[in-house]
C-alpha cells in the first residue's frame, strides 16, 4: 500500500515534471501497453441475440447460441500479441483447471480474435494447439470485424488496431450463463480465480436446484 | 457576424454537390486527429470514403424499423438499446410530430441500432477519424472561420434545440455538399469508445484544466470546441440513446 502510493506520487511528480517543459508530455508519461479500462457491461440481457457467424480453429462455423444451456468464459485477443494476450488466455486456462470435473465437462471457453486478417482459422488451430487445451470445449473464433467489434462492445470490451499490427485493448475475461447473460467479470491480467471459480459453483447449484424443482 | 457567415456561405460554389442518392465522396490525405491521443502523433492516413450528404431521417429508420421488426422499440433486444429507444415516436411504427415529424433526423437511436441499420444498406458508421476530417474539410469548403465554428459550437452546447429539430436538409448542402455536420445532432461513430488511446487513466469527463489540456493539440477555441464533441462521445454506452444524437451512414469506395 505505502509502496504504490510512493509510486503514484513519484508518477504525479514526474508528470508535474514533464508537464513544466510541455503542455503535452503528461500524456507521454504513459508507458506502451497500458490497457484500455473495460467498460461497464449491461448485465441481465443475453449475449446470444448476437446474430453473427463465427469460424472456429477447427474450421467449423460457429454461432454464440451454439453455447445455450452450458457456462462459457469467453475472452478477446490477438494472436500475434506477445505480452497480455498469451496471459489472458492462460487466465481462461486456469479457470478451466480450477473448477470441480462435474462443472468442468460443461464448461465452454470462447478466445475471439481482434485480428481477422491475420488470425485465420488455420493461425489460430496452432495457437489453439500451443495451449494444449481441450479442443471440445474450447473455441477460437474468427468473426467479421463489424461482428467483432459489436461483440467487444457487448462485453465492454474497449480495443483499437494500432495499424502497426498491435492492439490497445482491455485485459478482461467475462463469464456467462447457461443463457448467455454476464454472470461475473474479472479485469486485468493474472488476477485470482477464485471469484469465476465460485461463479460456476453457484450457478451450478442453482441448475441442480431448479432442475430438481421441476 | 453571422449574417456575414450566411452570405459568405451562400456566395461559394458548390464544390461537390451531392449525386441523387445523396452520397458525397470525400477524398482522403493526410490527416491528424484534432485531438492527442497518442504516445507519437503524427499525420496518418484518411482513404477515400463516401459518406451520406445528410443524417438518416425518421422515415427512412421507419422503413428500415418495418422491414426488420427485430429493431421496432417493442422487440429489439434490451441489449441492443436502452429504455428511450425511439420513445419519441408516437407509436412503435408510426411517426407524428415535432421531433417525430419524418424529415426530421432520427435521434433516440443506440449504436447498435445505427449499425444495423448502416450495414443493410451496404454501409457502416464512419469512423471517428472520417468524421472528423469530413468535419474540417467541410470547415475549410465553407470558409467558417475557427472563432465562428467555435462561436456555434459552444451555442449548440448551450442550447441543443433538441426541442424543436430542423429537417436534416434544407436549402442547397454548403460546402462538399453535406448537410448537418454541425449544429442539428451529434452523430454516432463506428469507434466512439475509443475517444483515449494509450494511456487513458485520465477522467476526461471531469475536463479540468489539466486533463483537458493534454489533448489539445492547440489552444484556441476552435480546438476547445471540437473538444467538447469527444467529450460528448466518451460518455456515451454502446446502448445509449439520447434526443440530440443521431447519425448517418459512410460506405467503402468501389
Amino acid at each position: 500500500m505505502k509502496k504504490s502510493a510512493l509510486t503514484l506520487m513519484a508518477g504525479t511528480m514526474l508528470a508535474a515534471a514533464a508537464l513544466a517543459e510541455n503542455p503535452h508530455a503528461g500524456h507521454d508519461a504513459h508507458a506502451h501497453h497500458t490497457p484500455m479500462h473495460a467498460e461497464p457491461a449491461t448485465h441481465g440481457h443475453s449475449l446470444f441475440h448476437l446474430d453473427a457467424e463465427w469460424l472456429t480453429d477447427r474450421g467449423e462455423s460457429f454461432r454464440l447460441d451454439d453455447l445455450a444451456g452450458k457456462p462459457t468464459v469467453i475472452t478477446m485477443i490477438y494472436g500475434s500479441c506477445t505480452t497480455a494476450c498469451p496471459v489472458l488466455v492462460n487466465d481462461a486456462r486456469r479457470i478451466d483447471r480450477a473448477v470441480p470435473e462435474a462443472i468442468r465437462d460443461d464448461l465452454q471457453v470462447v478466445i475471439v480474435s481482434f485480428d481477422p486478417a491475420r488470425d485465420t482459422p488455420e493461425r489460430m488451430a496452432d495457437y489453439a494447439e500451443s495451449f494444449e487445451v481441450d479442443a471440445e470445449r474450447w473455441h477460437f473464433l474468427h468473426g467479421d470485424p463489424a461482428d467483432i467489434r459489436t461483440l467487444a462492445a457487448m462485453l465492454g470490451v474497449r480495443y483499437r488496431d494500432n495499424g502497426d499490427g498491435s492492439f490497445d485493448h482491455s485485459n478482461l475475461i467475462t463469464l456467462l450463463d447457461a443463457d448467455g447473460r454476464v454472470a461475473r467479470r474479472s479485469e486485468g491480467l493474472a488476477r485470482p480465480v477464485g471469484p469465476i471459480v465460485e461463479k460456476l459453483v453457484g450457478l451450478r447449484a442453482s441448475a441442480l436446484a431448479d432442475s430438481a424443482a421441476h | 457576424m453571422r449574417t456575414l457567415l450566411i452570405l459568405l456561405t451562400l456566395s461559394l460554389p458548390t464544390a461537390a454537390p451531392a449525386d441523387d442518392n445523396g452520397i458525397v465522396f470525400i477524398d482522403g490525405g493526410d490527416w491528424e486527429l484534432p485531438i492527442v491521443r497518442e504516445v507519437a502523433t503524427g499525420s496518418g492516413r484518411v482513404d477515400d470514403f463516401l459518406l451520406d450528404a445528410r443524417q438518416v431521417t425518421n422515415a427512412e429508420f421507419l422503413d428500415f424499423v418495418r422491414a426488420h421488426p427485430e429493431w421496432r422499440r417493442d422487440r429489439a433486444p434490451g441489449i441492443f438499446r436502452d429504455a428511450r429507444y425511439l420513445s419519441h415516436w408516437p407509436q412503435a411504427d408510426a411517426l407524428g410530430e415535432s421531433n417525430a415529424r419524418p424529415d426530421r433526423p432520427v435521434t433516440r437511436v443506440s449504436w447498435f441500432a445505427a449499425r444495423a441499420y448502416c450495414r443493410e444498406l451496404g454501409g457502416r458508421l464512419p469512423s471517428m477519424t472520417e468524421w472528423e476530417y469530413a468535419s474540417e474539410r467541410q470547415r475549410q469548403s465553407v470558409g467558417t472561420s475557427p472563432e465562428d465554428y467555435a462561436r456555434e459550437l459552444f451555442s449548440w452546447y448551450a442550447n441543443p434545440g433538441a426541442g424543436s429539430l430542423r429537417s436534416v436538409a434544407e436549402g442547397e448542402a454548403p460546402g462538399l455538399g453535406i448537410h448537418g455536420l454541425h449544429g442539428l445532432v451529434l452523430e454516432w461513430v463506428e469507434d466512439f469508445q475509443l475517444v483515449l488511446g494509450r494511456g487513458d487513466d485520465i477522467d476526461l469527463l471531469t475536463g479540468s484544466c489539466g486533463d483537458t489540456a493534454r489533448f489539445l493539440p492547440e489552444f484556441d477555441e476552435a480546438h476547445y470546441a471540437t473538444f467538447l464533441r469527444f467529450q460528448s462521445r466518451s460518455n456515451y454506452q454502446p446502448d445509449t440513446t439520447t434526443s440530440t444524437l443521431g447519425f448517418r451512414c459512410a460506405y467503402d469506395p468501389e
